[in-house]
């Protein structure tokens, strides 16, 4: 891949005594700046109309004990053609604050507040300096991405309250939900202002999950967390592990054998399949509409035993490993998994058919939670959630991984950006899903399904993968560390971009709609909390 | 509305179209069917994620499907602990998660149940050890019943509540 080439030019030209250096790392062009010029350079990056780079990630890397620096990493994606450019800078001899870009790029202000609190940076000029993963309990000074902070230790408590943002005035009130909820969902703090019935504000409070994800990554070799990636958000287990697999592969120069690189793309549309239809069912059992919930979670556990049948796993967990798939899937069952796909299509026609011709349900979803495109692009919003707002992004086409060079996705773009644009998406992927496994399965070349690695990574080689999981884009950057082990994984789960932009979508609606609104996005809290 | 009479015609009854739980790994104890006894055929369970990777809610989720029906076994689901007779609980128990956890056990009212879901909860799993994890659920609250798996299928889970249905153990009235 050649990413944006013309774009280090055009940054050049514009910036020639900001850059220290321009590498390129696997293909991404990175530019590796003074500290001081961050800010200037991230906002012309974001804005310049010929660049108009949305913020994808953005990463820090604690290179001790082999170097006392930090690294921080801003990845933009390039809107024309969806290029990477990324820009580096070290902060060096003890060095603790850096230049928020959150007043330029408001897509970086989660990102900030995480590396503030992991790694005990200061972006200085944030406008919100709240706790964001530690909640108050926790000790000041616990840092713990740091490589000085012990991954086993146990941590103190201290006392602290956390200052939500109040609306004052006749007539608001406040309502908190959570963090353990009604139904069975996983847990996490929303805090509504609202006068009346209609939402004036609402604040997220999550991270009540934080495993400490990233920092058992570090304890592990790169051929052996797998299974740690699958359980980063149980419901993404194929997209996640697919993600790490690919950045470890990279690292030890595998290239995966075309079999192997086509059952991925298979296991993930199934995983695509069996969550998009749970969501279907989900958004119109919160609409009251039973009838559509059963029928769709029919379906789904039809292809969760499915996925059972194939993999002994209803999660397909243990398929993907490193260098290919650890199960090879035989005529038969392939042609059971076509058979299966038939029925699950026809039926799921007829079910769309009964959807849309109920008014009272159509109603409910029209100009619900309405996410406006501008707002979904300050955000840099993308995945099912971007496509309903207008967003046309869809990593397997943009930056094709496994098997979709050959089979290539529809992209279904809506433009209205509420509760029914997102549902429209679905549906769309759900015949597309279809479609493509019938058409991996056709396609499907023979050979091994795994290879051993060629090479080993020396320590400090790092490699960045992407995969479009059913919720989004699925991030992961791998570090190697010494002997085979992991340096460093930078996890980002769609999750993490949603979660602020949903509490812009539900400004103006009425609380009751919320569950709605909240279940047409469908945010992992898990792998948003890692 | 005559496609939907038709559809359902078409579709038929699909509860218990599932293939037979694995017998568990530990099998549930006297004190626990003792225990479940006073809420003989109808037991309210209600479910608390301490940390999960959220598969385990969806394995509980999935018995409320029409192929598991968990209803039609007298088992239902509480929108709020103090409603409940077992808390089911799956995930290690986080740090920021501590607090929550034993604020629901308190609002339980007794007698009640605690049902550990999952190998997190049960031993933390793969997230053994983090700074971030206080320990599995037992160094928290007193745990009554284990069930085992990563996740454990909703056929597994189903044969443990029907366990604890039972009079007598191993007697199937
Ligand atoms: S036991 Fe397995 S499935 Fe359940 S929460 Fe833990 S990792 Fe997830």
């Amino acid at each position: 891949m050649n990413d944006g080439r013309g774009a280090v030019e055009q940054v050049r030209g514009a910036f020639a005594r900001a850059i220290m250096e321009i590498g390129v790392v696997h293909g991404v062009p990175m530019l590796r700046l003074r500290t001081q010029d961050v800010p200037a350079v991230a906002r012309y990056v974001h804005t310049d109309p010929g660049l108009r780079g949305s913020l994808s990630l953005l990463w820090v890397v604690d290179h001790r004990p082999r170097e006392a620096r930090h690294e921080l990493c801003y990845l933009f994606t390039l809107a024309e053609r969806k290029d990477w450019l990324l820009l580096s800078v070290d902060l060096t001899q003890g060095e603790r604050e850096f230049a928020s870009i959150t007043p330029m790029v408001h897509a970086a202000k989660w990102y900030e507040r995480e590396i503030r609190d992991l790694f005990g940076l200061i972006p200085v000029g944030h406008p919100d300096m709240r706790r964001l993963v530690r909640h108050e309990h926790w000790p000041k000074g616990s840092h713990p991405l740091n490589k000085d902070f012990a991954w086993d230790q146990v941590l103190e408590r201290a006392q602290g309250e956390y200052a939500f943002r109040k609306i004052h005035g006749e007539g608001v009130f406040e309502v908190p939900v959570g963090p353990i909820h009604a139904g069975i969902i996983e847990p996490g703090h929303f805090r509504f202002s609202v006068a009346g019935e209609p939402i004036l504000q609402l604040e997220v409070r999550h991270f009540w999950k934080h495993r400490g994800i990233e920092k058992l990554f570090e304890q592990q070799r790169l051929t052996d967390a797998v299974p740690l990636a699958e359980r980063v958000s149980g419901d993404t287990s194929v997209g996640h592990s697919l993600a790490y697999c690919q950045a470890v592969e990279t690292l030890l120069g595998i290239a995966v054998p075309p079999r192997a690189r086509y059952l991925r793309s298979l296991f993930l549309e199934l995983e695509r399949l069996h969550n998009h239809l749970g969501d279907v069912g989900a958004i119109c059992n919160d609409t009251a509409y039973a009838l559509a919930h059963a029928h769709c979670g029919r379906l789904k556990e039809q292809l969760m035993q499915l996925n059972d049948r194939l993999t002994e796993s209803r999660f397909l967990r243990g398929v993907n490993t490193v260098g290919g798939v650890a199960m090879d899937l035989s005529g038969a069952q392939l042609a059971h998994v076509d058979a299966e796909l038939h029925t699950i299509e026809q039926e799921f026609g007829g079910i769309e058919k009964i959807l849309f011709a109920n008014a009272s349900l159509t109603e409910r979803l029209e100009n619900t939670g309405v996410l406006s495109e501008r707002i979904a692009w300050d955000h840099a919003v993308m995945g099912v959630v971007g496509r309903a707002s207008g967003i046309d992004r869809d990593l397997r086409r943009d930056r094709p991984f496994a098997a979709y060079h050959e089979c290539q996705p529809k992209v279904a773009v809506y433009r209205y950006g509420d509760v029914r644009a997102r549902m429209r998406v679905r549906l769309d992927e759900v015949h597309d899903s279809i479609r493509l496994i019938h058409a991996l399965r056709r396609q499907l070349p023979m050979g091994p399904v795994i290879t051993g690695p060629v090479k080993t990574p020396e320590p400090g080689q790092w490699a960045l993968s992407a995969v479009e999981g059913w919720r989004g884009e699925i991030l992961y950057v791998v570090m190697a560390g010494e002997e085979g082990r992991i340096h460093r994984c930078k996890v980002r789960d769609p999750s993490f971009v949603h979660w602020p932009a949903i509490q812009w979508a539900a400004l103006g609606n009425i609380v009751p709609d919320f569950p709605l609104i909240n279940k047409s996005f469908n945010l992992s809290y898990a792998g948003n909390d890692l | 509305m005559f496609r939907i009479i038709k559809k359902s015609l078409a579709t038929g009854v699909v509860t218990g179209q599932y293939p037979a739980a694995k017998a568990p790994s530990e099998p549930v104890s006297r004190e626990a069917i003792e225990k479940a006894k006073p809420f003989r055929r109808s037991l309210t369970i209600r479910e608390v994620d301490t940390g999960s990777c959220n598969a385990c809610e969806m394995e509980m989720n999935a018995l409320a499907n029409p192929v598991y029906d968990v209803e039609r076994f007298g088992v239902h689901i509480a929108a709020s602990p103090r409603h409940t007779d077992a808390l089911v609980v799956t995930g290690p128990v986080t740090v920021n998660m501590e607090r929550a956890l034993k604020d629901a056990y308190k609002q339980t009212p007794d007698p009640k149940l605690v049902i550990a879901l999952g190998d997190c909860a049960i031993n933390c799993g793969v997230f053994k050890g983090s700074y971030a994890v206080t320990g599995p659920v037992e160094r928290h609250i007193p745990v009554d019943v284990r069930i085992a798996g990563c996740p454990p299928r909703p056929a597994e889970i189903l044969a443990v509540l029907g366990e604890l249905r039972k009079d007598r153990p191993n007697s199937d009235r």
